[in-house]
């Protein structure tokens, strides 16, 4: 699996150096977001949306930052642009980390090896609590892993940036400049909630049922679908913000707008820690006391 | 003789059925506990019971004083254990098997190891993958697995299963070795008999779930009180008769030379003194040793009412 994501990373990098364009820095950065800015403003006063008319702000924003302290908009595309662009890759780890999960306690039943795992002095709530420990330490490896490799490969194909460019984000009403590595490692560390989410949920399902079919399938399933499903509910309905996959993308409370009004970093964080609490414990009570006749 | 697991009661009920029916027994250091029974009699479960993977629904199991419901670990380190098939990890050479196994236990090193496997005579092969192995070489690996923390008692779910005479004979001179040298406790469950009656000292017979009779190999066998005689009398019918009418709780059979009955040696000769009294001709008295399979096939046809006062 580490070689997948590997290969795949390395086809990835390959791929944009392919279609690397000549760059070409535009000298008239500065008129051409003026002109965006005015464009942005216009259609932020046709908008009806909440949401869009957050957006366009935001855009703003951060344009009249870039003009007031001349930071160029768009940049050479250097190791860090791609790192963030690989990050696209981190769906590959989760899937990884889902498949993993999901067999771990299943297989065990599936090979009968589970019958000679249960009867070492080891009582059961420890081997549950070391497998799901090393499914964090698995995800955590692949998360690594695609980093330090799609930066080293980054910086081989694309070079290191002539200057650090930092990012700018936009919260509070407030555009604050940041380190982009920075960035960089707190949008892994967010994204890897929805893998870790989906994991947990997949190795509940692996000690309930038993099947790691059903919990690769149904949590892939979950992964791919999950969060434009809640997309669509939380048009519609308003309880669509209990959902776990509204809940997953903490990255929606630093930069952009919430999913459903009225949710906050903190509702989303007890939401995530109600759901984990919940597929941990039915993985645990479960597995404590199921008869093992495999 | 020191008892190192004790079985106390217990119950296993499943979805409303009664699967286990208040068995208690207790097995001995340095014995072989044989538990015998048809398939479907509750082995097994027993046995699951016993190591832990199925839960008591009543009563309680203590392994070396400590109780596998409230205190697992500490009852569950005295035993080394094979139920049924000795399932390892495929994709890892034997060593690697065992290496795992070691870790979830405390103290053992790399020479226990080494040790062990020599032990079971697996040496050559130890270091190939698992599934180049046969069926025996894995019963041995699962051997050297259960014996690897040096457990107190060791409990075989059918360990001759699938495996050739050769196999099987190795097996068993393994047991008895073990429990001799080494003052194990041995629990082997199978359903053949002649298999139990070579390899144990004592054997409990369960069916339906219950625990009918546990006796000596030698007493179940040999039972000085259940011995049966064969008699060959003329006229045989006239016989029966007899012994209906004086010992209407005794066992009595038409046989291909005359009748078979089931007596104490030492009422044989007041039934001798009868018959020749009532003009029956005697011509043999023959004491027909019982095998195990009669006894169990007596003890399970009269689902546990056996005529044993």
């Amino acid at each position: 699996m580490i070689a997948i994501l590997v290969v795949i990373t390395s086809i990835f990098g390959i791929f944009h150096k392919y279609q690397e364009k000549d760059f070409n820095l535009d000298k008239n950065w500065e008129q051409t977001l003026q002109q965006e800015n005015e464009a942005l403003k216009k259609q932020m006063e046709q908008s009806t949306s909440k949401l869009e008319k957050q957006y366009y702000k935001e855009e703003i924003a951060i344009n009249d930052y870039r003009i007031k302290h001349h930071i160029p908009f768009n940049e050479k595309y250097n190791v860090w642009t791609f790192v963030k662009d690989a990050s696209q890759l981190i769906i590959l780890a989760g899937l990884f980390t889902i498949i993993i999960s999901a067999g771990i306690v299943a297989s065990e039943f599936n090979w009968g090896t589970i019958k000679l795992l249960l009867i070492r002095p080891i009582n059961r709530s420890k081997i549950l609590m070391s497998k799901y420990l090393t499914v964090l330490l698995f995800a955590v490896s692949m998360l690594a892993i695609l980093f330090v490799f799609s930066a080293l490969l980054g910086a081989i194909l694309f070079g290191m940036p002539d200057h650090a460019v930092p990012y700018l984000n936009y919260s509070n009403g407030q555009v604050t400049e940041q380190p982009i590595v920075i960035h960089l490692l707190i949008y892994y560390g967010l994204s890897s909630i929805d893998t870790i989410m989906l994991a947990t949920m997949a190795f509940m399902i692996s000690s309930v049922f038993r099947n790691s079919s059903l919990a690769i399938g149904l949590s892939l399933f979950l992964l791919f679908t999950g969060a434009q499903f809640t997309v669509l509910m939380s048009l519609k309905f308003n309880w669509a913000k209990y959902i776990l996959f509204a809940n997953t993308n903490l990255m929606q409370y630093v930069e952009g707008a919430p999913m459903v009004e009225g949710m906050t970093m903190t509702f989303s964080v007890i939401m995530l820690l109600i759901y984990f609490a919940v597929f941990q414990f039915l993985a645990f009570i479960v597995f404590k006391k199921r008869d093992v006749a495999a | 003789m020191e008892t190192i697991v004790e079985l106390k009661n217990v119950t296993k009920v499943i979805k409303g059925r009664t699967i286990i029916d208040n068995i208690s027994f207790q097995v001995n250091k340095g014995e072989v506990f044989g538990f015998l029974g048809p398939n479907g009699a509750g082995k097994t479960t027993t046995i699951r019971m016993i190591v832990g993977l199925m839960a008591i629904t009543s009563g309680d199991i203590e392994v070396g004083g400590a109780s596998i419901k409230n205190n697992f670990e500490n009852a569950v380190r005295h035993i080394g254990a094979i139920v049924e098939n000795p399932e390892m990890y495929k994709f890892l050479t034997g060593y690697q098997n065992l290496i795992h196994y070691a870790r979830m236990a405390k103290g053992i090193s790399k020479e226990k190891i080494a040790e062990t496997v020599e032990l079971v005579g697996l040496s050559d092969r130890i270091h190939d993958k698992v599934k180049t192995y046969s069926l025996g070489m894995r019963q041995r690996l699962g051997l050297a697995q259960c014996l690897l923390h040096d457990p107190q008692v060791l409990i075989l779910d059918e360990p001759t299963n699938g495996l050739d005479p050769a196999g099987i004979r190795e097996i068993r001179d393994y047991v008895r070795l073990l429990a001799r040298e080494k003052n194990l406790a041995v629990i082997v469950s199978s359903h053949l008999l002649s298999e139990m009656e070579m390899m144990c000292d004592r054997i409990g017979i369960i069916q339906n779930g219950r625990l009918i009779d546990v006796q000596l190999v030698q007493e179940l066998v040999h039972g000085a009180a259940e011995m049966t005689y064969e008699l060959e009398v003329v006229p045989a019918d006239q016989a029966l008769n007899l012994i209906d009418v004086h010992y209407p709780n005794v066992r009595a059979n038409r046989s291909r030379n005359g009748i078979t009955v089931e007596l104490p040696k030492e009422q044989i000769p007041l039934l001798i003194k009868k018959l020749v009294l009532e003009d029956i001709q005697v011509f043999a008295i023959r004491e027909v040793s019982k095998t195990l399979e009669d006894r169990f096939l007596e003890l399970t046809t009269d689902k546990g009412v056996t005529s044993r006062g």
